[in-house]
């Protein structure tokens, strides 16, 4: 993902992948969410603040003017305050958007503070404007970090919550040493390759491991278990038997 | 370094790492959970041992150098991907902030909150002069030539106004028992803290929204004002909004301060870039509006309960009204500045 080359700045440009710097100098990555997820999010939401407000107006109904007066301070607090509540919870995030796996965070991959909170919610109010929040959805649909106003004044972001990992263990293979020395960006390719294993059929698996021919000592059949021994060779593996 | 000599030497540390996370991030639910339910359960149950912060700190940071080398060396990418994971979650840990509860709100409502309002004392000029200007020129017309009033609302609207106001059996406060005053209350609660956070969002249209918001509010309640006067209700109506409105005013125009605010970030953003001016505009502003929520809050109190007590006499009410704009005046003016140093200033730190 961090080696940085030419047609890495390339796909750059393509990727929403949002990247926050902590202090320390880390890169972290956040995926920020588009309207879609966020629209359904906001309408499972809606549902439940309905659900609430419609059980409120049951136990209102003896309680006559008082109850009226309290229906209507927890409409209002419904309405401004539900999703303020939940994104200072853990997860930080609504009902609504933990179904769909989204999270409130700072810019800075940091929990949502309280102020931040408050202001990106109060701030629905003109993300509504003119009507059922057209100006929210057209600054997201500009943004390639996908922000409403409430957003960018507030400095938050709507990321999804879990990482996809696309990478695992190296299979097992015997080690063996490439027929040549290789470029640092060589290595990271093949090793790369090794770690997609799993989650590529083995006829791509293959297809991949042909271009890398040139690299893999011995020639026939088997291109995708050569190339393996090679990736197992690269990350430190001197051990023929191939263990791990 | 090979990446599997890199993994074995330091697999230790990050499993160490890991635990140590899981051990936090399962006691911070834990009493987030017990805080809502029972109470202590937690306490008994997951206590394993206190976290030590400097050894999660230290722990951290070797992460944090392993990840940038295992970036650099391009290491297996699970690898750097594990990292990664790891120093997200102890950076969250890490930077989470603190300092909520009582001692927040008292340092808000005693010092943050009129200090921030001095602050934006110009942008409080142009909201009041915004607000202030519609309603004179509003309340002048209307009061000169009542059918001005047609110009602002509709023709029942201005009647029912003016039933509200007459003496007469449908009279506000008049026919009002407890319970209407709670339902009314609600009503104000919802009504008027919506008004204000327009006024306050609007402003993120370069201003416009919330300029919008102040000339309409100062144009409805200044024309209403005075039609409302030239007809002869004077005493009912003066008397019904004098207390509240020394907050409910206020309220409306610091929220339009507010919304100025995030306006003139993004016309003028000076030395930052439009967007980061904007936030800091935001960080700041919001602190306003925390005061704004709970100056609405009083002011619908005293709206239900106090204004429409048709048993108080006028007397009385222009006395309490007068009393409150002094004291909400004060308070922005003179609370939370710091005290000068020999001088016993007794009036600057009680204002409140």
């Amino acid at each position: 993902m961090q080696h940085v080359s030419a047609e890495h700045q390339a796909v750059v440009s393509l990727d929403t992948l949002y990247t926050a710097e902590t202090p320390e100098g880390i890169a972290l990555s956040l995926r920020p969410a588009g309207a879609a997820p966020r629209a359904l999010a906001y309408l499972v939401d809606l549902g439940v603040r309905f659900g609430v407000f419609m059980v409120l107006s049951i136990a209102a109904i003896p309680l006559g003017g008082m109850g009226q007066g309290l229906l209507l301070v927890s409409y209002f607090l419904l309405e401004w305050f539900y999703p303020v509540f939940f994104e200072l919870t853990g997860s930080g995030a609504t009902p609504g958007k933990r179904i769909f796996g989204l999270q409130v965070v700072m810019d800075s991959g940091l929990p949502v503070t309280p102020a931040a909170a408050i202001t990106r919610n109060l701030l629905r109010a003109a993300d509504f404007f003119p009507f059922l929040y057209a100006s929210g959805l057209l600054t997201m649909l500009l943004r390639r970090d996908f922000k409403r106003l409430g957003d960018l004044a507030a400095g938050t972001l709507v990321v999804y919550d879990d990482t996809v990992a696309l990478h695992g263990q190296l299979p097992d293979a015997p080690a063996t040493a490439p027929v040549r020395p290789l470029a640092p960006r060589e290595q990271a390719a093949i090793v790369a390759w090794a770690g997609r294993a799993k989650r590529l059929t083995p006829a791509r698996l293959d297809e991949l491991a042909q271009l890398a021919r040139s690299v893999t000592p011995g020639q026939g059949g088997d291109a995708t278990g050569r190339l393996l021994g090679v990736a197992q060779w690269l990350v430190g593996n001197r051990d023929t038997g191939g263990r791990r | 370094m090979t990446p599997r000599l890199f993994e074995a030497q330091n697999a230790p540390l990050w499993d160490e790492l890991e635990q140590t996370l899981d051990r936090a991030e399962k006691r911070g639910r834990d009493k987030a959970k017990g805080g809502n339910e029972k109470g202590k359960p937690p306490k008994s149950a997951g206590k394993p041992r206190p976290l030590d912060g400097a050894r999660l700190t230290e722990l951290y940071r070797r992460a944090c150098e392993h990840l940038a080398l295992s970036q650099a060396r391009a290491y297996p990418i699970h690898l750097t991907q594990r990292l990664e994971l790891l120093t997200q979650r102890a950076h969250r840990l890490i930077y989470r902030r603190h300092d909520y509860g009582i001692a927040r709100l008292r340092q808000l409502v005693l010092i943050d909150f009129p200090q921030a309002v001095r602050h934006q004392r110009w942008h409080l000029l142009a909201a009041t002069l915004l607000f202030l200007v519609p309603a004179v020129a509003a309340g002048l017309a209307c009061w000169a030539d009542p059918g001005f009033i047609l110009h602002i609302t509709s023709a029942e609207q201005a009647q029912q106004f003016d039933q509200m106001y007459s003496s007469s059996e449908h009279a506000i406060g008049r026919t009002r028992s407890a319970e209407t005053d709670w339902a009314m209350f609600g009503h104000y609660v919802m009504h008027n803290i919506g008004i204000g956070f327009q006024c306050f969002a609007g402003g993120i249209f370069f201003g416009l929204g919330a300029i919008f918001f102040m000339v309409f509010n100062g144009v409805m309640l200044g024309g209403i004002a005075g039609y409302l006067t030239g007809r002869g209700h004077v005493e009912n109506f003066w008397s019904f909004v004098v207390t509240h409105g020394a907050f409910e005013l206020t309220a409306i125009v610091l929220a339009g301060a507010a919304g100025l605010q995030l306006g003139h970030a993004l016309l003028a953003p000076g030395r930052y870039k439009r967007l980061e001016a904007l936030r800091r505009a935001a960080a700041e502003a919001i602190v306003v509006v925390y005061g704004v929520i709970g100056m609405l809050v009083i002011a619908a109190a005293i709206e239900a309960f106090w204004s429409s007590a048709r048993w108080v006499p006028a007397e009385v009410k222009y006395g309490v009204g007068a009393a409150c704009w002094a004291l909400v005046f004060a308070y922005l003016g003179l609370q939370g500045r710091p005290a000068r140093a020999p001088a016993p200033a007794a009036g600057s730190t009680h204002a409140g």
